[in-house]
């Protein structure tokens, strides 16, 4: 479930300790096929997109959780996106290409919170792509658990 | 002719296929569905691959601390790696990664493990080389643990999968035996189906031609043939029909019978509709109708019947039969038969009548001698009385006595001729060899006649004849023959009548007819004798010691009848009257 809100990521009601972490480590690094080559993409830059809420269960935690962050299309528009793919990159090194065609066929964010606490880096954060698994019944499958990439810090797009 | 049994094995055999068609094919969707659900990937069987990534975390680490001490990496660079090592536990730890971990028996260990990681962290976080050894020494057992884990991680989850495969396996098995049931439920539906099909298409084809076959019939039938649903709408009108009422078959089919032909409206013919439609038959005969353009009727017979299906009344079937030729030889059988009635009916009045007439010759000619000996008697007396007298008067009878008595005795001779003649005219007329004599009669002038011959033949008897009270009168009669009936009855009177006593002769008209009662007094005619008093040969209880044959009512009858008329007894008083009765004369002129 998704909802869309204009919140401003700098005014949201975290932990002050955790929430400074979690904001050191935000940075996003965009590369390939974009207008202007390649981008690194700090906090205030993502913050200035809309931010949206989205609701599912995820195949490594229980019950359902509310997740706060950006779609990817809003992301990869802003930054003009031409491509099939986008090869998302972890900072364990974990690899995973996912079809371009995910993010304008369904809701998919980056989410940088989870039930309204920051993701920290020694969890899941500071990025963590999130399908809306609970509303649609193909996102219920392996072949797309793999592509809920946690600690993300890269894309290409190709 | 189906036997009972065919069908019922007909039948039976597919429905049991359906039965068992639907058991497999449920069993295999439940087969199905269990596979399906048991095929869902649980994250433990990805804890081999989460294991792993831990190992390497805790190894990369490892490798950083050691380079962090030789300076050739940054602190940040220790934290990154110090945070993802941190992030796979914190990974263990939660929901159905954490589960796995208990049921393999390691939860203890990474409960270590993560106190321990918690209890490093500040030594991460500042780290200085000299902390290096402490903290390698500290993750020194984690890949080994890590190791471990996935190894019996491995293990458990081949053990799972193995049995699960087992499983999917058995339900395949289950599921592929059930659908090579299905496919054999589904052979023998497919046969009995094809068989089905074939005898349907048998049976629509018998009945297309017995359809055919039955159009055939009603359209080339002579008798003309329709039939009405409830709403009294046409739905079947042959060729024939249109023939009898002048419509073709388009023009008929769909509308109201009374809007094609008034013919349908007549009341014998709607009441023998509406029978039929209430399911009863019913049938007409010779109706008249009226074609158009045409003068004469034609007559035709009609035939209603009830059109049934399956108990139900759907509408009613008339069928109409051309009977014109039939009627006409009815009425031309019918003429027929009159005639001969009539012819008959002739026949046999002639026949009576002539059969009368033979009675009637018969009668006379058998009581020709004793009309002799009792009619000829007065007469022949008269007669013989003058020509005594002339006789014993001899030489002394004077020229005008001569004469006298000569003339009474050819009057009465002459008056026996005449009978003679009237008698041999009235045999002729029974036997039809000539017409009634009959012509207008003074009845005055042979009443005084008769009553003067009684007079003489009765010297001493007083016999009045009364004058008629009013009118002429004229009978239409055989003179002869009137005078011979009052004759009788006069001399009966005379014969009869008291002593002493007048005989009264008394004539009277009234209307059509005229009357002359012959009344005298004595001794009334006994009851017993009054029924008898007219049969021939009949003597009355009176009569004893007189002369007589008993035939003179029965002749004055007998010749009044003859002339239309009749002698009858009137009821007993004081007088004994008989009235003879003659039909009036009427002459065109004629204004009494």
């Amino acid at each position: 479930m998704l909802t869309q809100t204009t919140l401003v990521f700098a005014g949201l009601v975290v932990a002050g300790a955790t929430a400074v972490t979690a904001q050191e480590h935000m940075a996003l690094h965009v590369s390939g096929q974009i207008s202007g080559g390649s981008v690194t993409l700090d906090q205030d830059a993502l913050s200035g997109l809309p931010t949206v809420e989205l609701v599912t269960s995820t195949v490594v935690t229980d019950g359902q959780h509310s997740f706060t962050g950006f779609l990817m299309r809003d992301l990869l528009d802003q930054l003009g996106a031409k491509g099939e793919t986008v090869t998302a990159i972890a900072l364990n090194d974990y690899v995973v290409e996912i079809p371009m065609a995910d993010f304008y066929d369904f809701d998919v964010i980056a989410a940088h919170s989870m039930d309204g606490i920051p993701l920290d880096r020694d969890d899941k954060g500071p990025l963590w792509i999130v399908y809306p698994r609970d509303d649609h019944e193909a996102l219920q499958d392996i072949r797309y658990d793999y592509r809920w990439v946690w600690q993300l810090y890269q894309l290409e797009v190709r | 002719m189906i036997r009972l049994g065919k069908p019922v094995i007909g039948l039976s055999l597919p429905l049991v296929a359906v039965i068992v068609f639907a058991i497999l094919m449920t069993f295999s969707l439940i087969r199905m569905f269990e596979v399906e659900n048991a095929m869902r990937v649980d994250a433990e069987q990805n804890m081999l691959w989460v294991l792993h990534q831990s190992e390497v975390a805790a190894l990369r680490l490892t490798e950083t601390v050691a380079l962090a001490e030789l300076g050739e990496v940054d602190n940040d660079a220790l934290s990154l790696r110090f945070d993802i090592l941190v992030s796979r536990v914190a990974l263990l730890n939660d929901g159905p990664q954490r589960r796995f971990v208990e049921r393999i028996g390691y939860d203890d260990e990474l409960d270590e493990l993560t106190a321990m990681l918690q209890a490093a962290k500040p030594m991460v976080t500042d780290f200085t080389p000299a902390d290096g050894p402490r903290l390698r020494a500290a993750l020194a057992p984690l890949p080994r643990q890590f190791g471990r884990a996935a190894n019996v991680a491995m293990i458990a989850e081949w053990d799972g999968l193995g049995g699960r495969l087992e499983d999917y396996r058995d339900q395949l098995r289950q599921t592929i035996a059930s659908l090579i049931g299905i496919m054999l439920a589904g052979g023998i539906l497919m046969v009995t189906l094809v068989l089905a099909l074939r005898q349907s298409h048998r049976q629509n084809d018998m009945l297309r031609r017995e359809r055919d076959f039955s159009g055939l019939l009603i359209s080339s039938s002579g008798e003309g043939i329709l039939a009405v649903d409830h709403a009294g709408r046409c739905t079947l009108w042959n060729d024939a029909m249109g023939a009898l009422l002048g419509r073709s078959t388009e023009q008929a089919v769909g509308r109201l019978l009374a809007e094609l032909s008034g013919f349908f409206d007549v009341a014998p013919v709607r009441q023998g509709l509406q029978r039929a439609l209430a399911g009863k038959t019913a049938q007409l005969r010779l109706q008249p109708l009226f074609q158009p353009d045409q003068e004469n009727p034609l007559h035709v017979d009609l035939r209603f019947f009830p059109l049934r299906n399956e108990g139900e009344t759907l509408g009613a079937i008339l069928f109409l039969t051309d009977a014109t030729d039939r009627y006409a030889a009815q009425q031309q059988d019918a003429q027929d038969r009159d005639r001969l009635e009539e012819l008959v009916t002739e026949r046999t009045r002639d026949l009576d009548n002539a059969l009368q007439r033979e009675r009637s010759a018969a009668d006379l000619y058998r009581n020709f001698a004793a009309m002799v000996s009792h009619q000829f008697r007065t007469p022949l007396a008269v007669a013989d009385s003058s020509l005594q007298r002339l006789i014993r008067r001899g030489a002394r009878a004077t020229p005008a006595e001569v004469t006298e008595r000569a003339t009474r005795a050819r009057d009465a001779i002459d008056g026996l001729t005449r009978l003679v003649g009237s008698t041999m005219e009235a045999a002729r007329l029974d036997a039809g060899q000539i017409g009634a004599h009959r012509v207008a009669c003074d009845l005055n002038a042979a009443i005084q006649s008769v009553c003067a011959r009684q007079r003489v033949a009765a010297p001493d008897r007083q016999i009045i004849a009364s004058n008629p009270q009013h009118g002429q009168v004229l009978a239409f009669c055989d003179p002869a023959h009137a005078e011979q009936v009052l004759e009788n009855l006069v001399s009966n009177a005379v014969k009869y009548g008291a002593y002493g006593t007048p005989v009264e002769v008394i004539p009277y008209a009234e209307d059509d007819y005229l009357y002359v009662d012959v009344c005298n007094a004595g001794k009334p005619i006994p009851l017993e004798d009054r029924a008898q008093i007219f049969d021939r040969n009949y003597r009355g209880s009176n009569s004893i010691g007189s002369a007589g044959t008993g035939v003179g009512l029965f002749i004055a009858r007998t010749l009044a009848r003859m002339q239309g008329g009749d002698v009858t007894l009137q009821p007993a008083c004081e007088t004994t009257t008989f009235r003879l009765t003659l039909p009036r004369f009427k002459s065109p002129a004629n204004d009494t």
